[in-house]
């Protein structure tokens, strides 16, 4: 039998919200349709804190912190909108826009892709920092599938749907730093992993363009990241 | 990109994997030690893609974890090393002290060639080593010596206010006890 779970209350820009022992802020702000800006974050997938996305500010204290790992606690009051967390959120999705290449225009996720849905958003339609270009490979080994690193944003959705809910485990990040890259297996090629199990769950999970499934034409790629947060409510209901 | 070398672990090797496995299991950072050890036995100091497997297989590790542990860390290698490794340190203080020149002229020294443009992206990370397989050039970020610098490392031994002269007496010094 579960134990009835403690109720606390916070402050949601200043609204009064009930909320349960454990949630996250930003599961609570979620579940009082509040919106914070994510894109690391998937419901139903362990939370890693990568995009930095989600920070708010939290009364009492100067640092920044991010919704979808901190906890919440009582009594706090939390701020999901400011011209300083504006301006960071900026610099986080600049900063993605630079590092790889996020051509939309030739890219099969463009008009739903959640990095160019979050940059238009946010009113970002140039960058200031330069251009990174790398010359990335993309891995078209799988029958199915494709993985184009230029779109990779290292999220990690990918890695966390493979291991947590498939039980696979073929993606992870090798390297460090500017050279990190997403992996499978030994760094086999993608279609000769021999732990996938062509379930497709990353392809739906990722985020952008860097997963989808072979023969989609630029726009094509429509992804059902829902599925996933469902198919986790779903395994969650006691029978 | 890296292309590990293939060589499966013969009946030995996987002994030993085995006892390590077994002696390491349960204490926190097990898989790093084990990693360690295994690399530490193999003759050229290097993870060979088919014992990666083994140790994968026997731990109930994914394939990608071990890789994804082995690429973080410089300290694992996927390419056998050579007999001697000279060790340049490429951190900030060497640097201004001339690291650069000393890495340029290891390398020439050893017949591994200049620094072409396509390495500069990943200057950070050098590693090279010779085709006779005596000599592994490779750098590191800091050695945490930097009052020394410029710092060099010849066969875990480290070497302090390094000169090319000085190095290229370390490198022959080597050079003659391996044979
Ligand atoms: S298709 Fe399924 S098993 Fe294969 S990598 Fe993607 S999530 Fe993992
Ligand atoms: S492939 Fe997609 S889901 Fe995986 S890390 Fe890259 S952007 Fe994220
Ligand atoms: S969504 Fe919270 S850090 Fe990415
Ligand atoms: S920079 Fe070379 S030892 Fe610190």
């Amino acid at each position: 039998m579960r134990l009835p779970q403690k109720k606390l209350s916070i402050r949601i820009d200043g609204e009064l919200i009930s909320a349960v022992e454990g949630q996250t802020i930003l599961q609570a702000a979620k579940a009082n349709g509040k919106y914070i800006p994510t894109l690391c974050d998937l419901e139903g997938l362990t939370p890693v804190g990568a995009c930095r996305l989600c920070i708010v500010e939290i009364s009492g204290t100067d640092r920044l912190f991010p919704a979808c790992t901190t906890p919440i606690q009582d009594g706090m009051s939390v701020t999901t909108a400011s011209t300083r967390l504006a301006h960071h959120r900026r610099i986080s999705v600049e900063l993605l826009l630079v590092e790889r290449n996020h051509t939309c225009a030739v890219c099969v996720s463009n008009g739903h892709c959640e990095l160019q849905s979050l940059a238009s958003a946010m009113g970002i339609s140039t960058v200031r920092f330069a251009y990174n270009y790398p010359k990335l490979g993309v891995d078209l080994s799988h029958p199915r599938f494709v993985l184009d690193h230029n779109r990779c944003i290292l999220c990690t959705r990918c890695v966390r749907a493979c291991a947590d809910l498939e039980g696979a485990h073929v993606w992870e990040i090798t390297s460090r730093g500017i050279h990190s890259r997403i992996v499978s297996d030994l760094n086999q090629k993608w279609g000769e992993s021999r732990s996938c199990t062509n379930c497709g769950k990353c392809v739906q999970a990722c985020p952008t363009g860097a997963l989808a499934a072979k023969g989609c034409a630029v726009e094509e790629m429509v992804k059902r990241a829902d599925n996933i947060s469902s198919l986790v409510h779903r395994r969650e209901v006691q029978v | 990109m890296h292309t590990a070398s293939l060589e499966r672990p013969n009946a030995a090797e996987r002994a030993f994997i085995d006892q390590v496995i077994i002696s390491r299991t349960g204490h926190p950072g097990a898989l790093l030690g084990i990693l360690e050890s295994v690399q530490e036995r193999h003759p050229n100091k290097y993870l060979p893609l088919e014992t990666l497997e083994y140790i994968a297989a026997q731990t109930n590790t994914p394939l990608s974890r071990i890789y994804s542990v082995v690429t973080f860390y410089a300290l694992f290698n996927l390419q056998p090393q050579g007999d001697n490794t000279i060790c340049i340190c490429r951190g900030t203080a060497c640097h201004t002290r001339g690291s650069r020149n000393l890495l340029q002229s290891v390398r020439l020294e050893l017949g591994l060639g200049l620094e072409d443009a396509s390495e500069t992206s990943e200057a950070d990370k050098t590693l090279l080593t010779t085709p006779d397989h005596k000599f592994t050039v490779r750098t590191v970020a800091c050695f945490g010596q930097c009052a020394m610098a410029p710092v060099v490392e010849v066969n875990h031994r480290i070497c302090g206010h390094v000169n090319e002269r000085t190095l290229q007496r370390e490198i022959r010094t080597v050079e003659r006890e391996s044979y």
